[in-house]
């Protein structure tokens, strides 16, 4: 009796394991299906979006006007005074550079305002 | 003028200076007048006996057109030397900085001068290579230090 009553329980215990394990195989089956489901509704509406980098739906567009910089315009004729300063100042270090040709006498630097 | 410190008279005897320059005829140029526009035809050199003149070229400068000096010549040196250098076109434009006196010499009248006396045509033309030289010179030393600052500028 005592043997019977243990290969009946052992039975039960075996079928309440293996519907255990039917169960969890057929629910992720399930799960799968739904995930799969859902990546294609993300897929169609990520394909109908915009791309963009960094940037949201939202983001306000303001038209700001360019900062206006106000650079002191030096006159003309100063300007052409400088100019003219600036050749004769580099055609004498040219002229020296003839009478002493190194890489020094080359590039000497002069006072020449346009130059600094 | 000194007739030994001319550009274009170096080497010559006073007698084959003299009659050089009786060729030329003596114009004189008050301040600001014209010797000669830029891309005008260069029939004649300008010997310039006094004064100053200034070469330029036309540059734009906020927006307008200005002149602006790239050289200075004064008394015994020459302007105008592509006279004599083919083709014969003047690539600057020469003004009077002050009242000047310059003896012009035209083209024509010194070839035929120089096939008479070939020992003048000789040296002249031996003074006119050494002034177009040293300015070819100059100027070489004057774009690369402009490129060395452009380099620096760009590529500090």
């Amino acid at each position: 009796m005592e043997m019977f009553l243990m290969a009946v329980c052992m039975t039960l215990f075996g079928v309440a394991v293996s519907a255990m394990a039917f169960g969890a195989a057929t629910s992720d089956v399930r799960e799968e299906q739904a995930l799969a489901t859902l990546d294609s509704k993300l897929d169609v509406a990520l394909a109908s979006m915009p791309e963009r980098f960094f940037a949201r739906d939202t983001a306000p567009t303001i038209n700001v006007p360019p900062p206006v910089v106000t650079v002191p315009r030096v006159p003309i004729e100063v300007l052409l005074a400088q100019i003219e300063r600036h050749v004769r100042l580099e055609h004498a270090a040219a002229e020296s550079f003839l009478y002493d040709p190194t890489v020094e006498s080359l590039h000497s630097r002069t006072t020449s305002p346009l130059v600094h | 003028m000194n007739t030994l410190q001319a550009d274009l008279l170096k080497g010559l005897t006073d007698a084959q200076s003299a009659e050089l320059l009786a060729l030329g005829v003596r114009r004189q140029y008050p301040t600001g007048a014209e010797l000669f526009p830029l891309g005008a035809a260069a029939n004649s050199v300008f010997l310039i006996e006094r004064g100053r003149v200034a070469l330029t070229l036309p540059m734009q400068v906020q927006g307008r057109a200005e002149d602006v000096m790239v050289e200075e010549r004064d008394g015994g040196q020459v302007v105008g030397w592509s006279g004599l250098i083919p083709p014969h076109r003047f690539t600057l434009k020469a003004t009077a900085q002050l009242q000047t006196d310059a003896i012009v010499l035209e083209r024509e009248v010194l070839l035929a001068h120089f096939e008479k006396h070939p020992e003048v045509g000789y040296l002249v033309t031996r003074n006119v290579a050494s002034v177009t030289g040293q300015r070819l010179q100059i100027f070489q030393a004057m774009w690369l230090r402009e490129m060395q600052r452009v380099i620096e500028l760009r590529c500090p």
